[in-house]
């Protein structure tokens, strides 16, 4: 169903808006080029207001093209039914997990051809850039943003606690006992994890990557790992020692979010840049808001995990629907982040429209550009960047993990399964859950090799 | 058929009989009691839901608007959700798929009940055999099929089409109106066609007018169905534009806020309700049907 | 043709009955045959286009597609029953067996006796037994994605959850309705009967109120008591209808999606995963593309087994409805 993490790499993308998509439909036969994008689902007026802006604006720089949009969304358990389905729009997003299978198998439109036109095509950090080249480098799919995991918190809940908002934990160990604080202090659940639709595999990953594990080794399956045990240990005492974890132990990416933005999460791991969501499309009150970055383990492979998300083309366009694709990949993705103009007009129009300006991403280029980009905005800057000032001021210094590669969304399906056993059965055999998980994931990795 | 007036289980003098006759009324009671709890309470409840702030739902569900009606969620219900819409597609979806099951059902009845060709029983026989396969196998390869239709070559996804042409493969239907016609008597199609009429004066001055009743029943069923489906819509309109309040519903629970998402839920029951309530004979009697007459 | 010809020609037609009945070998006859071929043929044509395209030909794809790895990208390719072995080898199969059957024996538990004892209950209520009908009735109006979706609301595990709270009054709970592994499935069930009980309702009532008079009559000569009608007349009346609404109930609860996939996903940890969410997401989840192959294969084995309760159901339908 919903989910995902693509979608918190989608936040980041665009802080308000997201996928896009195109079916070359066949328009009417003005002599214009017909691409169709998508906004977010279930955005507030104020976002769709500043979306329908910047596309007027593209129209009247191309007057040939014509834009549509279409509500998209990518969600493990939708897209690949719109893929086959030939439903998705012109351009579309999705995260970087899924960018290498759909080149190798030919389900995207090879814009590499245009994209090697843009001006910034060798500015990308290679590392990232990656996630949208083919085996010979060619750039089929554009990132257009990049995200690192962060512990997001609740300021309110932690004052409520008794706790200061403005140190918040640096361990696991702090964080188990701060949710317990909130949780005896507030009724509320004092630290909550993603469990459906694939994510609480993502969020198992973050977590054992974060106490310098792997859940793969080159197409080998490492699931049971001590990190892992260490993770699956915490998140059992929490909730059955502790039961700090509040009333409600099933959560997807959108629900997880929509109970956070309704003060009863005190703290949750999900994307950096996760706050544009929370405030456009659940409510959020920025007052209460803190993000951190995750505490790394001791190990020397600790790191965070990190993941993007990529702008990419429907197999079906036709050439100049993809030139007209890539036009707006360029144009709504890509100006605002290479181009100062772009990037204080795309700023403007969003705080103008109260949507987010200046929620924090990782670099798809260099730190240089990255910081030059956000200092030309730093006058609309309207997130309470005070409150997230114990993730940014940390998270570069993080070494950054990519996702695993091998069967990313089925073996997180396969992880789902353990973090729904632990949290619902109190007496979960970890033994055997693993053992399971290892096999099943296994099974997986092989069918995709 | 015995009627009300009559007699069951009970005989007259049974009632007569003060222990049969309390403890008969006890439990009429108690039936009369569980039936508006279970049938009743959830539905006031969220009547009383749609108009009461998110906070006092969540916090004291069973109190009565602790803190004031909140008639604002419907408004926001209508307008920021946006509710109008994927009302109008629902309403769409039911129309098209009742128009289509009519067409499909009364034209096919007719051929098969008064026109007789050749290899009718056969044909009867093909229709009734879908019966016997269950939806689900249908699944993937309809959805194939609205993908890459024979013939118009284009996909249907993302159109009306591909519910409402489905919708009109009920055999089940087909079976009842063919039924209905052939026990129509056939007296009166002959001294028909003696005054000049042809098949389809026939059909449309003589059948269809003397078979109001089983199309009473099968728009009933028709509605119903549409009004219900949620897995082949979701499927094949996936683009949120298009969607009926089923599809809809799920997905927007994760954008809006509880009372407005409550408000939404009680316009979306209201609709089937108000028709059920008005049409209550209909739909009982086909409800009966359901089970002592089908196939 | 002369409007002579067409008048004798009718009338012929007339005299020998119904158009079928016209022999072959005489011209009038023949070409009239035909006339009218072509009308029925109009008259045909939606349903042999709809039938022929929307079920006929799928249920035909159906079975070529369980033999065949297909993916829409690339070309199908025939792999006679390995779609099978695969389905066969996925420990998830009887995970979703055991659970689809759970749910099903569930269903009868919950779903079988009430109905009935509120349908015999029903048949005698003298006045206002419509306000019973429309109670009864009510649920299974309101469209299934509301009440799952109201349901999930009820079913909050916290203290202040709609149920909770109620349970709360006698002292119970708090439960954590479609988070525990134990619980689930028959909460799951618990929403999926007050969904339908009503309709079953219906189906006994019409059944009562048919059974004829006459037979309590004369066991009430022999003195029959009460129970001793219910036990000895009314229940074997109700035998066939019984035996019908048990067959449909198989058939529909080996097909739920509905709640399992709205309330839980499947979860926690595949408790409600059932055959058909199953096949929902081999053929539409599977971001390796996909597996239509797999899906059309498990649908076509849970048909064949589907199939033999219909044709049991449709022989005891034809039997007590004539």
């Amino acid at each position: 169903m919903q989910t995902s993490r693509t979608a918190a790499a989608v936040a980041a993308a665009a802080l308000t808006v997201a996928g896009l998509a195109a079916c070359s439909d066949d328009g009417p036969d003005d002599g214009k080029t017909h691409i169709t994008v998508t906004i977010d689902a279930g955005l507030e007026q104020p976002a769709i207001d500043a979306f329908n802006a910047r596309v007027e604006q593209f129209e009247d720089a191309n007057p040939d093209i014509d834009v549509e949009t279409q509500e998209y969304t990518w969600t493990a358990g939708t897209f690949t039914a719109q893929l086959a389905g030939g439903t998705l729009p012109d351009v579309f997003v999705i995260p970087f997990t899924d960018g290498r299978g759909l080149i190798e198998r030919g389900q995207i439109a090879d814009i590499s051809a245009y994209t090697a036109e843009l001006p910034y095509r060798d500015a990308f950090n290679p590392n990232i850039a990656a996630a949208g080249e083919d085996a010979d480098g060619n750039l089929w799919a554009v990132p257009i943003a990049a995200y690192g995991q962060g512990l997001h918190y609740n300021r309110t809940l932690f004052t409520a606690a008794g706790l200061d908002p403005d140190a918040p934990p640096t361990t696991w160990a702090e964080i188990q006992t701060a949710a317990k604080a909130i949780s005896e202090a507030t009724g509320e659940a004092g630290y909550s994890v993603m469990t459906n639709g694939n994510t609480g595999g993502w969020i198992l990953t973050t977590v054992v990557d974060a106490l310098g594990g792997r859940t793969e080794d080159a197409g080998t399956a490492t699931i049971d790992t001590p990190q892992m045990r260490e993770a699956l240990a915490q998140l059992q005492s929490m909730r059955w020692d502790d039961d700090s974890m509040g009333d409600t132990l099933q959560y997807d990416w959108a629900g997880i979010n929509q109970d956070f933005a309704a003060g009863r999460i005190g703290m949750y791991v999900s994307g950096g840049g996760n706050y544009g969501n929370l405030f456009t499309q659940n409510g959020l009150n920025p007052d209460d808001y803190g993000l951190t970055v995750l505490p790394l383990g001791d190990s020397p492979d600790a790191g965070v995990l990190g993941g993007g998300t990529l702008a990419a083309v429907s197999p079906g366009a036709e050439a100049a629907e993809q030139e007209a694709a890539v036009a707006w990949i360029d144009f709504y993705y890509m100006e605002k982040l290479t181009d100062q103009d772009a990037a204080v007009a795309d700023a403007q129009v969003k705080a103008e429209t109260g949507q987010p300006v200046g929620a924090p991403e990782l670099p798809v280029f260099d730190q240089a550009t990255y910081d030059e980009q956000q200092s030309w905005i730093a006058e609309y800057v309207n997130v309470p960047v005070e409150q997230m000032a114990p993730y940014t001021s940390q998270v570069f210094a993080q070494p950054l993990v990519n996702e695993p590669v091998t069967a990313t969304q089925e073996v997180y399906a396969v992880l789902d399964t353990v973090v729904q056993s632990i949290l619902t059965d109190e007496n979960a055999d970890v033994d055997a859950l693993l053992e399971t998980a290892q096999a099943d994931a296994q099974a997986a990795m092989d069918a995709a090799a | 058929m015995a009627g009300t007036t009559d007699r069951g289980l009970l005989a007259p003098t049974d009632w007569k009989r003060p222990g049969v006759r309390w403890s008969t009324r006890l439990l009429h009671g108690a039936l009369l009691a569980g039936l508006a709890v279970a049938g009743l309470g959830p539905m006031l409840w969220l009547a009383k839901a749609a108009v009461t702030p998110t906070q006092d739902t969540l916090r004291h569900p069973m109190s009565l608007w602790p803190n004031g009606i909140d008639l604002a969620n419907l408004t926001e219900a209508w307008t920021r959700v946006e509710i109008d819409k994927y009302f109008f597609n629902t309403i769409a979806l039911a129309a098209g798929s009742w128009a289509v099951q009519l067409l499909v059902a009364a034209t096919g009845g007719y051929a098969l009940a008064v026109l007789r060709p050749r290899l009718g029983r056969y044909l009867s026989g093909a229709v009734l055999a879908t019966l016997f396969v269950p939806s689900v196998v249908l699944l993937v390869p309809l959805y194939l099929t609205i993908l890459d239709p024979p013939v118009v070559g284009t996909s249907m996804l993302n159109t009306f089409w591909a519910v409402w042409l489905p919708a009109g493969a009920n055999a089940f239907n087909v079976l009842l109106m063919q039924r209905f016609f052939a026990n129509l008597p056939r007296e009166i199609f002959e001294a028909a066609r003696v005054d000049g009429a042809g098949p389809y004066r026939l059909f449309w001055s003589i059948v269809l007018p003397m078979s109001r009743p089983v199309i009473g029943v099968v728009s009933v069923f028709a509605v119903i169905a549409s009004w219900k489906d949620f897995l082949w819509p979701m499927l094949v309109l996936p683009d949120p534009a298009l969607q009926p309040l089923s599809v809809r519903l799920p997905a927007l629970q994760q954008f809006v806020e509880l009372d407005v998402f409550l408000a939404a839920l009680a316009i979306s029951s209201l609709i089937p309700i108000a028709l059920f309530l008005v049409f209550q004979r209909l739909f009982l009697s086909s409800a009966g049907l359901g089970g002592a007459v089908k196939g | 043709m002369t409007s002579t010809d067409t008048r004798t020609a009718g009338v012929a037609d007339t005299q020998a009955g119904p158009p079928r009945a016209a022999r072959p070998g005489r011209p009038r006859a023949r070409l009239a045959r035909a006339r009218s071929g072509l009308h029925t043929l109009v008259f045909l044509a939606p349903m042999l286009v709809v039938f022929g395209v929307f079920s006929w030909l799928p249920i035909g794809r159906a079975v070529v597609m369980s033999f065949q790895r297909t993916n829409l990208v690339t070309d199908p390719v025939f792999v006679g029953f390995a779609n099978f072995q695969q389905v066969f080898a996925d420990p998830q199969l009887w995970t979703a067996i055991q659970n689809t059957g759970y749910f099903a024996l569930l269903a009868l538990v919950f779903g079988y006796p009430v109905p009935l004892v509120a349908a015999i209950l029903m048949s005698e209520v003298r006045k206002a037994r419509g306000l019973f009908s429309a109670l009864a009735y009510l649920p299974v109006v309101v469209p299934p994605v509301v009440a799952v979706l109201l349901w999930k609301l009820f079913y909050d595990a916290g203290e202040d959850g709609v149920f909770n709270t109620v349970l709360s009054w006698f002292g119970i709970g708090p439960v954590a309705w479609l988070q525990d592994a134990q619980i689930v499935m028959p909460s799951l069930v618990l929403e999926a009967t007050w969904a339908a009980a009503g309709g079953t309702v219906i189906i006994y009532l019409a059944a009562l109120v048919g059974v004829d008079p006459s037979l309590y009559e004369a066991a009430e000569i022999d003195g029959a008591g009460v129970w001793r009608k219910l036990w000895h007349i009314t229940l074997p009346q109700l035998r066939g209808v019984l035996l019908i609404t048990f067959i449909l109930q198989i058939i529909g609860t080996a097909q739920v999606f509905l709640e399992p996939f709205l309330f839980t996903d499947g979860g926690p940890a595949n408790r409600t995963l059932t055959l058909l969410l199953l096949i929902y997401r081999y053929a539409f989840t599977n971001s390796l593309g996909g597996d239509y192959g797999a899906a059309a294969a498990l649908s076509l084995m849970l048909a064949v087994v589907l199939a033999g309760f219909s044709m049991l159901y449709f022989r005891l339908t034809r039997k007590w409805s004539s």
